[in-house]
């Protein structure tokens, strides 16, 4: 039977089109995969199914039912539940607290205590076994604070079960046991929307796919009948082929060593990190999620005072203990969370471009608008930015182009290391691609060096010369450049 | 989007706000002199004018205190401002005499308090990390201590110095002296906050604390010297309140605190940090002390005018600042 | 039901000591030994009943503050709203009508419940930042007060004396006059505000008050009314707030325009002397109590460590800063708060 029936949906946020006509079923008991670029109204369509937006026109059948649903709780009422890739989860309260949120029992006139402790320990503990529940949420990792957010939903016992980007944080482990869940959701008659960026997810748990591109559905496969076929999909999702390789490797533009770190410690969360980045190199951070790969990068790019460790770049000491050292040196930092920490949301793209340039010159009393403003067109056309114009606020800038800002704001400054901390996360192919293009030309042709920490294993393996895996906040391995292969990484990673 | 809430949102959105905040300032006041001059003759004319300039000027005045510590971001507020500048109106009453002799030393001595106060705030606030309200709050109430202690049973003393009456009090022709100085704070202020590097670290610090300390800025520092500035600003306005009272009293600038944040909120300046225009702050504080006078001039006394003036405050902030939930 | 692996002792120790409310139990113990030693009848029935009765309006209006924090707003309004609610006390009542007595108390509380709607209206559903918010209509309380009384007066019924000493009452029956040689009604009070929040933070309402101050795009996001719960939230303070307007008119008779300025902002120095965080969804409202207790001690100290008037402003204030240093140096010492963000 057909739990959902979306037909010809259409969507637009003050002038700007985010579904011009999508369309989608969803069967009892199937998990249909959605997939598509940033910007391609995949979440949107999400969000107008679980009510939290409400659509422009179009006709979405739920149950045999026509719905218009005015907020998310009706939507939760009639049975639809979603995971957000943004979490709706309080910190100061605790698991079982944030898992019965909203759907609270009473005994007699108070709240059922017990009743609920027991709830949230049966659904979370088949996805994490040995979570205490009595935590606080900011007390827990990423990654538990997603199952969290999964247990919330599922808690619910919906009928429809939306799963947005679940996996994004999830270590493999993780990603099994929801798996497992949603196998077992769905042989119990639930219909699963899910969506990610990692193509061999989708392939591997869903029954079949719809593919979005520009706001309407371009392409659908059922995996019953169809092959699993992955150009296939990838010309659907781009509108392209899709290209891959390098123009040179290092073996051929690597020069002596840029950066040396020795004996990088940070409290318990880094632990005697030592290793060489040369020039013209790109050496990759990996891992599973949450081993201190970010701190890592946090912490190369000058953010921690506490930091002690001993560090030279091109031959001369620094102190990585304050980001104008870093940055002084040509140390630079693309952070992972590009909305609170790399923009400025309300300020126009013109002063997020040149907001490093003149906080760290402080010869620069005047700022030169005229000049900084062409050199901010440079950059604009280096990076194939597109905005309507450099005042407008960077909040109205898709996440590829917000991405190129975040960028393109150290473009002025003379940059020896590039650190990029999970750079093309939940971003669209096009923006991956302009992105990654300027890099390694900056990498091949100009002897930059680039630290990166990616948490899509084929980005790292795609692109790194070298990769280091962490674990536990140290290097558990390191893998040269014919060792780099998607078995040997995850053997590194997992210390098999 | 239905028609009213569209309004609203395109009212609030940020690229256009400064200055559509600022023209609807301008044109509500306008709209309360015209409102006035119907109640009252005279209302509307240009000594009338001058005079609320006037009356509102130490509003603006402070207001720049409170925008330079809002827009640094961290919920900055400053509380301490009315008993900084009463401390040293007190203190250089006393100091100046009445002569102009001395105004030099009275003017090192305000940069002196200003600058201990805050510095004291700034170091507890962005170092320490207590919450600007409660640590501003509790410095005004040391402030007050101390002046409590240097008039312990004496009278308070003095008389400021003749330039200070000539500024704050006195008038050329039929325009307030008090005005050109605004008129050219503001300038000056507007071009350092456009034009130079400080604008750019104080509202950058103010909108992402983390992607400017990423950035290499030290927001920290910036947060202090947003105190430290205010507490300087805040103390030269106290040698002018002198100016104007023509004498040092105990509650001299106490009433100034709340309506300088009324006026910052006013002309625009977010709460949260990242943006501030001084032009609609100066253009805030002249709206609510016209709206003062109107209620007082409708002859309602004072719970008429406490109660016109929070409604109206009110009522404001629901265009202004009110921000209905997108669909 | 998943078991929870064993405690210790030492572990449970460990646990609590790690909460911010540990150490203002502890500054709060130093305080009492430093005010008994002291003030030498500290320990006398007398003088701890006076002390209760001087301490009693802080807390309450702290404990309402300190609910309003949590929900993630702050009320500047609340002194001018004490203020209001005396004066309208002492206008509905007439001395020599014993029922306009109650007529008072029923037609206060609902004004009270008012003004609690009206500051959670503008907070919950327009969405004006708290402190501009409250800060406005601070002033319409204030008008209103002085329209009803534009200097101190008024008249009070003879029995509404029993909110301040249950002695009002003695003539009705022994069993008062025997109360009144121990227990302030002030405690009592304190004990049905205690009483109300008991209640409300073991229903649903009371985890929502949480939720919504701790974030309340996620409250939102899980079909939680975040309008009505601040809504609720200003009125439960405003109830703290009647209580302690009960009290003031009991004790004076009169109802004073601008009698509850000063409490505004000292309610707000103690909540967060009581471990409440200014950014809200975290705290306890009990140790808000503590908090206000804290800083009532402290001017009590300040008092009879004979140290001259003119220095007891500085004093106090100096002593509010380090307090909430303490305060705030415990939180960053045992927590951690990490941004949710995922990956």
């Amino acid at each position: 039977m057909n739990i959902l029936e979306v037909k010809n949906v259409k969507k637009n946020f003050g002038g700007v089109v985010a579904l011009s006509g999508a369309s989608l079923t969803c069967k009892e008991g199937r998990i249909t995969g959605l997939l598509g670029a940033n910007g391609s109204g995949k979440s949107t369509l999400s969000k107008i199914i679980a009510g939290v937006y409400t659509p422009d026109s179009g006709e979405i059948t739920y149950l045999g039912k026509k719905i218009h649903y005015r907020n998310p709780h009706e939507a939760k009422q009639q049975g639809i539940g979603m995971v957000y890739q943004n979490l709706s989860l309080v910190p100061e309260l605790t698991v079982w607290q944030n898992i019965v949120l909203g759907d609270e029992k009473n005994a007699g006139y108070f709240l059922d205590d017990k009743n609920a402790r027991e709830r949230a320990a049966d659904i979370i503990h088949k996805l994490l076994p040995n979570i205490d529940i009595e935590k606080k949420v900011f007390e827990l990792t990423p990654g538990e604070m997603q199952v969290v957010e999964i247990a919330k939903a599922v808690s619910r016992k919906p009928k429809l079960l939306i799963l947005d980007e679940p996996t994004a944080a999830l270590e493999k482990a993780q990603v099994i046991s929801l798996f497992n869940m949603m196998k077992e959701l769905a042989s119990s008659g639930v219909a699963i929307i899910f969506t990610s960026h990692r193509l061999w997810e989708v392939i591997e748990i869903c029954h079949d796919l719809t593919i979005f591109r520009n706001g309407q559905n371009v392409g659908s496969m059922d995996f019953d009948k169809d092959e699993k076929d992955v150009k296939k999909i990838i010309f659907y999702i781009t509108g392209s082929q899709s290209e891959t390789g390098i123009a040179k490797t290092c073996a051929e533009t690597c020069g002596e060593t840029r950066l040396s770190i020795r004996n990088l410690n940070l409290g318990t969360t880094l632990k005697n990190i030592s290793f060489d980045l040369k020039k013209g190199e790109i050496l990759g951070v990996g891992g599973l999620a949450g081993q201190g790969q970010q701190e890592l990068m946090l912490a190369l790019a000058g953010n921690f005072a506490k930091i002690s460790c001993d560090a030279k770049i091109d031959g001369k000491p620094i102190k990585l203990t304050r980001p104008s050292n870093a940055i002084r040196n040509g140390i630079v930092l693309v952070p992972g969370d590009r909305e609170t920490e790399g923009l400025f949301s309300k300020h126009s793209v013109f002063t997020n471009l040149i907001f490093p340039k003149i906080g760290i010159e402080k010869k620069s009393f005047i700022v030169p608008h005229a000049k900084l403003r062409k050199e901010c067109e440079q950059i604009a056309n280096i990076l194939a930015l597109k905005a309507a114009s450099l005042d407008m606020p960077v909040s109205t800038l898709s996440g590829g182009n917000q991405q190129k800002v975040v960028i393109g704001k150290w473009l002025g400054l003379e940059t020896k290391v590039l650190l990029l901390s999970d750079p093309a996360k939940g971003i669209d192919i096009g923006a991956k691609t302009d992105l990654y293009s300027y890099i390694i030309d900056q990498v091949r042709n100009r002897g930059m060096s680039v630290v990166l920490y990616a948490s899509d294993t084929k980005e790292l393996i795609e692109y790194c010369d070298r990769i280091l895996i962490m674990y536990e906040g140290s290097i558990a391995a390191t893998l040269d450049t014919e060792e780099i292969t998607e078995e040997n990484i995850i053997r590194a990673s997992m210390r098999v | 989007m239905n028609a009213p809430a569209r309004v609203l949102t395109a009212l609030n959105t940020s690229f256009f706000s400064k200055y559509k905040k600022l023209i609807i300032a301008a044109l509500l006041i306008i709209f309360l002199f015209i409102l006035g001059e119907t109640v009252v003759s005279d209302f509307l004319s240009v000594q009338q004018i001058l005079l609320t300039i006037k009356l509102s000027s130490f509003i603006a005045l402070f207001g720049l205190c409170q925008m330079i510590v809002i827009a640094a971001g961290g919920s900055g507020l400053d509380l301490s401002v009315g008993y900084t500048a009463t401390i040293t109106a007190v203190l250089t009453a006393k100091l100046m005499d009445g002569r102009n002799d001395n105004i030099w030393i009275a003017i090192l001595a305000a940069l002196a308090l200003g600058l201990i106060i805050g510095v004291l705030n700034g170091f507890f606030i962005s170092y320490i990390k207590l919450p600007p309200l409660v640590v501003t709050l509790a410095m005004s109430q040391m402030v007050q201590g101390a002046i409590n202690v240097y008039t312990a049973g004496k009278n308070i003393t003095g008389k400021p110095s003749p330039i200070l009456q000539i500024i704050a009090a006195k008038t050329t022709g039929f325009i307030p002296n008090i005005l050109f100085l605004l008129i050219l704070l503001t300038i000056i202020v507007m071009l350092i906050l456009q034009k130079t590097r400080i604008g750019v670290l104080l509202f950058g610090a103010g909108a992402n604390p983390t992607a400017a300390h990423l950035s290499g800025v030290d927001v920290k520092r910036v947060r202090f010297f947003s105190y430290v500035v205010s507490g300087i600003l805040a103390s030269l306005i106290g040698l002018l309140l002198l100016g104007n009272m023509g004498i040092a009293f105990k509650d001299m600038g106490s009433n100034y605190v709340m309506p300088s944040i009324a006026a910052a909120v006013v002309g625009g300046v977010s709460l949260t940090g990242g943006d501030g225009n001084y032009l609609g702050v100066v253009l805030g504080a002249i709206f609510l002390q016209t709206l003062t006078n109107l209620l007082v001039a409708l002859g309602w006394g004072d719970a008429g005018k406490w109660t016109g003036f929070g409604i109206v405050l009110f009522l404001l902030l629901i265009v202004y600042v009110s921000n209905p939930r997108k669909r | 039901m998943q078991g929870k692996s064993m405690k210790t002792g030492k572990h449970i120790l460990r646990d609590y000591a790690s909460k911010p409310e540990f150490s203002s139990l502890l500054i709060l113990l130093v305080m009492f030994v430093l005010t008994a030693v002291l003030q030498k009848n500290f320990f006398e029935i007398k003088s701890i009943m006076r002390n209760i009765n001087a301490f009693a309006p802080l807390i309450l209006v702290t404990m309402g503050q300190a609910v309003v924090i949590i929900s993630g707003g702050i009320d500047l309004s609340s002194g001018t709203a004490l203020s209001l609610l005396t004066c309208v006390l002492t206008s509905i009542m007439k001395k020599n009508d014993p029922i306009t007595g109650l007529y008072a108390i029923i037609i206060t509380f609902l004004i009270a419940l008012l003004i609690g709607f009206m500051n959670g209206f503008g907070i919950g559903y327009l969405r004006i930042p708290p402190v501009i918010s409250t800060f406005a209509t601070s002033f319409i309380w204030l008008g209103i007060a002085l329209f009803l009384r534009p200097t101190p007066g008024g008249e009070s019924v003879p029995w509404f004396g029993v909110f301040y000493n249950f002695d009002t009452l003695k003539d009705t029956s022994a069993f008062f006059s025997l109360l009144s040689g121990f227990l302030p009604p002030a405690l009592l009070l304190v004990v049905i505000g205690c009483i109300l929040w008991y209640v409300i933070s073991k229903t649903r309402t009371g985890r929502y008050i949480y939720a919504v101050g701790g974030n309340s795009e996620s409250a939102y996001e899980s079909g939680i009314n975040t309008a009505r719960t601040q809504i609720v939230a200003f009125m439960i303070n405003s109830i703290f707030i009647f209580l302690a307007a009960l009290f003031f008119v009991g004790q004076t008779g009169s109802g004073d325009a601008r009698m509850g300025d000063p409490l505004t902002l000292k309610s707000i120095a103690a909540a967060v002397v009581g471990g409440i965080a200014l950014s809200g969804g975290r705290g306890n409202v009990y140790f808000a109590l503590v908090g206000a207790l804290i800083l009532s001690l402290v001017n009590k100290i300040i008092f009879f460590a004979n140290i001259p008037y003119a220095y007891q402003t500085l004093v106090g204030g100096a002593i509010v800063i380090v307090a909430i240093a303490g305060s705030q140096a415990y939180i960053s010492y045992s927590t951690k708060i990490k941004e949710i963000k995922i990956g």
